[in-house]
């Protein structure tokens, strides 16, 4: 029963991604409509991690157009080499990276964490990148907490997330991709995938530690 | 310090079931000798929890129905860009003739590709009951054609019935995504994305298929609907006939006047009968999410076996498979109560997962047999003879 079913399974994959190869091939050949449908096969996906991850509807909508639109004028070099999902949300996750980074040269340095330099020593594992403090992150406050319903209180606090923490909870959580495809999609280890998601999760239940009780 | 022995940095991927069995193994043995990890352990998981929440309460979300047209007009733009003359000039005066008998090799190969039959692709006719249903982009008028690959999406106040090939009829409702998969003699497949349908099907059993975010409904011949919802929940109610719901490993059989609710990253829950009463339900509901061992699990399973009614034997032999331990003996024991198991089907053999037995006990549940399950998972019986 179980090869019956590993077989069905495998069937239906298959399948799927039989018709999303055919529609990608259209759309490498310029088919204007098969990129429509392309759209709107994934533009919930894409849509969802920009806006978790901005929280802001109009810079999400941004980023989700920039995506589409990078989509647009790359498909023709994408060579079915890996899976489209997660190659698509590499250009997502760019892209909202490259959002963050943008508006985080408009950030006064008034607002960085104890006046100290730009730079912290977080650094990350595998990538060897060095980052900026986000300056959102800061305790919430108890009398806002009280305020919040729980999904909103966690919302805020993932919004203070790191923004490398932050995008690996919304690929995990809301796409609920594996952590191999987070790595393919962030250009990065899955041990970092690992580290990044660890770091995630502590920081979130440290700050809503309130709530454990 | 045996510093290095820690094993923090894998706790999250132990959490999710990343690790090899045998890392797996390691940690939960660390977790058991190492307070300190256990405690970080402990505040994984709750931060763990509260991003679960998190996805359970907001889903995903859906967007702008109007992105679509700022997103046209931006690659309008590149394309305008594109054709500008300006942007190939330089290539076509240095490598004219080449581009020129490329060009005449492209027009030969289009004429021939453009002229050479083609069989299109399969699809099922569709008719307009009300509003504008749409495949792709294109609005349905009367009457259209989905392709397989294509999605038929209805809006708020549309509704399109699709004729399932010669083998029954689907009615999508208002707000739904259904996409064609596949529409071939032996499978017919449709992908559920949101919305709601009402499937009647009028041929022999797995020929009909209807993939959900979270577990496919395979038809055994019967009516049903199908809702699923913007965070990926679905929910089967069966009129008449049987369903079966398959998730990576997972099955559930849901018969006439019962119902099955799916979850992502969970798959089918437990069926049970709409009449069931709803602290039967909510317990159930809280069962099938729980971590597996949890307190919150066991209570719930307490709860459903203290609500539960002759008439929900067949919720409970599904709990049998899926419950653990002892929480599996007391499924047992209330079952028991309910409907006496054959001799065969003793706490031993049904406490190891024995199928011949749980079988065997199937039968006395008077809901059609279990040597029917079987025949379905093999060749049609009217093939074989």
């Amino acid at each position: 029963m179980s090869d019956f079913r590993h077989f069905m399974k495998r069937g239906a994959v298959m399948s799927d991604m039989a018709s999303e190869r055919r529609l990608i091939e259209a759309c490498q050949r310029g088919d204007r409509e098969a990129f429509h449908e392309l759209f709107d096969a994934h533009k919930d996906g894409v849509w969802t991690i920009a806006l978790r991850f901005t929280g802001d509807e109009s810079v999400a909508r941004d980023v989700t157009q920039q995506v589409f639109l990078k989509l647009f004028t790359s498909i023709a070099g994408f060579r079915h080499e890996s899976n489209f999902k997660t190659w698509l949300y590499r250009l997502v996750a760019n892209e909202c990276m490259d959002e963050f980074r943008k508006k985080r040269r408009l950030i006064p340095l008034d607002f960085l964490k104890g006046g100290r330099p730009a730079f912290s020593d977080d650094r990350d594992e595998d990538c060897g990148e060095v980052e900026i403090k986000d300056w959102r992150e800061e305790p919430l406050q108890e009398e806002r907490l009280a305020r919040l319903e729980i999904s909103e209180a966690v919302l805020a606090a993932l919004m203070q997330l790191k923004p490398k923490l932050r995008m690996a909870i919304v690929l995990k959580y809301f796409e609920d991709l594996s952590y191999e495809q987070m790595a393919e999609a962030l250009g990065c280890s899955m041990g970092t995938v690992a580290s990044r998601l660890n770091r995630g999760h502590k920081a979130l239940a440290q700050k809503l530690a309130h709530l454990r009780s | 310090m045996m510093f290095w022995n820690h094993v923090s940095n894998r706790l999250s991927a132990y959490l999710h079931g990343e690790l090899r069995p045998e890392e797996s193994r390691r940690v939960a043995e660390h977790l058991m000798i190492c307070p300190r990890c256990r405690d970080e352990y402990e505040e994984i998981k709750f931060g763990s929890q509260l991003a679960a929440r998190l996805s359970k309460d907001l889903a995903r979300a859906q967007a702008p129905a109007t992105l679509w047209a700022g997103l046209e007009e931006m690659i309008d733009g590149v394309e305008a860009e594109r054709r500008r003359p300006g942007a190939v000039q330089g290539a076509v005066a240095t490598w004219w003739k080449i581009a020129l008998a490329g060009a005449a090799a492209l027009a030969i190969a289009l004429a021939v590709f453009r002229f050479y039959p083609r069989a299109p692709r399969p699809g099922w006719d569709v008719t307009r009951i009300e509003g504008e249903p749409r495949i792709g982009s294109k609005t349905v008028g009367e009457a259209g054609k989905l392709r397989v690959g294509e999605w038929l999406v209805t809006d708020d106040s549309s509704r399109a019935e699709i004729r399932v090939g010669e083998i029954g009829q689907v009615q999508v409702d208002p707000g739904s995504r259904v996409r064609l998969v596949e529409a071939k003699a032996d499978e017919n497949r449709l992908a559920l994305d949101r919305g709601k349908m009402q499937a009647f099907i009028w041929a022999p059993p797995r020929q009909f298929y209807v993939d959900t975010p979270s577990a496919v409904a395979v038809d055994l011949g019967c009516a049903y609907t199908l809702e699923v919802g913007a965070d990926g929940q679905g929910l089967l109610s069966v009129i008449a006939g049987w369903v079966a719901f398959e998730w990576q490993g997972r099955e559930t059989f849901v018969p006439a006047m019962a119902m099955c609710v799916t979850r992502p990253r969970f798959g089918p829950g437990t069926p049970y009968f709409s009449d069931a009463s709803e602290d039967f339900q909510n317990a159930l509901a809280i069962f099938d999410v729980a971590e597996s061992g949890s307190d919150a699990r066991s209570n719930a399973l307490q709860t459903a076996l203290s609500k539960s009614r002759k008439r929900d034997a067949l919720t409970l032999w599904h709990l049998l498979a899926r419950a653990d331990g002892d929480d599996r003996l007391r499924v047992y024991n209330r079952l028991a109560e309910l409907i006496p198991p054959p001799a065969q089907a003793t706490p031993e053999a049904v406490m190891r997962g024995d199928r011949a037995a749980l079988d065997l006990w199937w039968e006395k549940l008077e809901l059609g047999s279990a040597e029917w399950w079987r025949i379905w998972k093999g060749p049609v019986p009217s093939q074989t003879k």
